[in-house]
């Protein structure tokens, strides 16, 4: 879309609410887990899950392989209130990218991962 | 191309993330949050419903797409009602889009939900038009009558006339949907019932059980919107005007209050 310029100096409606930026905590714990998870450190990817969600979030982490993959990408991002599901992409010079999908969640202070589900080989949607 | 596809078949860009609907009630029930979807008395309900309804208007576009490809025999007269419907959807969708702006939120800030996409699985083009255009739509037209009431009360009058507008086509649509439910099962009863039934369904999973109430009925709460504290209603609502001028009647609405979903076709 072309850049029409200041938004309030155009006649007509204005937003009468401002877009909810994510906390940058968020993004830290992100990256967190997701270094974790290309060097396989199961440890800290264990300490920033919950027992409820440890299974699957290792199961996600089991099926990456260590050390193959050097950089990561946030490729997608929604929130449902102050939680937040992340799309992200592992990527390795003579690897198949490694998507998957997590929610993150704060509680006293600490975001920990509330879900994970593999999404490689799959389209953009979680199916059931 | 396919027929009957499922959600996870539908278009969507890579950044987009597409729930099913449990996940959406886990992420809500561990914050404390009743696990529908966003309530009046939320922070974030004006955000969070429009972009509801937004997702809601491309499935809906998308739908009425599908139902003409995946019924190439059916009337002509249907297949042209149905690709008018996909162009009012259309409408619809832009129109969300510039009202979710408008209320600092944008199309992607939530996730999209996949119970919608999941009523449009009907394989008989009768029991089709029953779920999506007097099921679904007859649930817009609800979700609309609260919300241009909500925007009345902010004095907002930009929400107030674009949901207005999208209304009045919400109302045609559930009067095809009757038409076309009729005409398709005419002189086969037993086709007819099957569609019934297909709507009792949705109506039943959007009923809440029975968690829709009367406007005289629903409780208020106090909620700051656009720096105004208003009164809103604690609670979703039944449009009973709007869906008496889309020719359901009083027993019908009288049903879908009590929870029950079952509402003959007129």
């Amino acid at each position: 879309m072309p850049d029409l310029g200041e938004r309030g100096n155009v006649m007509g409606p204005q937003p009468i609410a401002s877009i909810v930026e994510p906390p940058a905590a968020m993004f830290a714990a992100a990256e967190h887990l997701l270094n974790a998870l290309m060097r396989g450190d199961h440890a800290s990817v264990e300490a920033m899950t919950p027992p409820h969600v440890r299974d699957e979030m290792m199961r996600v982490a089991k099926e990456i392989p260590a050390n193959r993959y050097d950089k990561f990408e946030i490729i997608g991002r929604a929130r449902v209130s102050k939680h937040y599901f992340l799309k992200a992409q592992l990527i390795g010079a003579d690897i198949e990218p490694f998507k998957f999908q997590f929610r993150l969640g704060e509680t006293d202070g600490k975001w920990t991962v509330r879900e994970a589900l593999n999404l490689t080989g799959r389209r953009s949607a979680w199916s059931r | 191309m396919q027929r009957m596809i499922p959600v996870d078949k539908l278009a969507r860009p890579e950044d987009h993330i597409l729930l099913p609907a449990n996940r959406t009630r886990n992420a809500r029930s561990e914050q404390g949050l009743s696990p529908g979807n966003a309530m009046p008395y939320e922070d974030d309900f004006l955000k969070s419903r429009m972009h509801g309804i937004c997702g809601g208007e491309f499935q809906a576009m998308e739908a009425a797409g599908r139902t003409v490809y995946d019924f190439p025999d059916a009337p002509w007269e249907f297949q042209l009602d149905m690709a008018r419907q996909v162009w009012d959807e259309a409408r619809h969708a832009e129109i969300y889009m510039k009202l979710l702006e408008y209320v600092g939120s944008y199309y992607g800030e939530f996730p999209e939900g996949e119970v919608l996409w999941s009523c449009t699985q009907a394989e008989d083009p009768a029991a089709r038009v029953a779920g999506i255009n007097r099921g679904l739509e007859g649930l817009a037209c609800d979700v609309f009558e609260q919300l241009i009431r909500i925007a009345q009360k902010m004095g907002d009058t930009v929400i107030e006339r674009s949901v207005d507008y999208v209304l009045a086509d919400e109302i045609t649509h559930v009067r095809m949907g009757s038409q076309w439910m009729r005409k398709l099962t005419e002189g086969d009863p037993e086709r007819f019932k099957r569609a019934q039934e297909f709507q009792d369904r949705i109506d039943d999973l959007f009923n809440f059980g029975p968690g829709r109430k009367r406007v005289e009925d629903v409780d208020h709460v106090k909620q700051r919107v656009d720096g105004k504290e208003i009164e809103i209603d604690n609670g979703l609502t039944i449009a009973r005007e709007a869906r008496l001028l889309a020719g359901f009647t009083e027993e019908e609405i009288d049903r879908l209050v009590k929870g029950f979903g079952k509402s003959a076709a007129y």
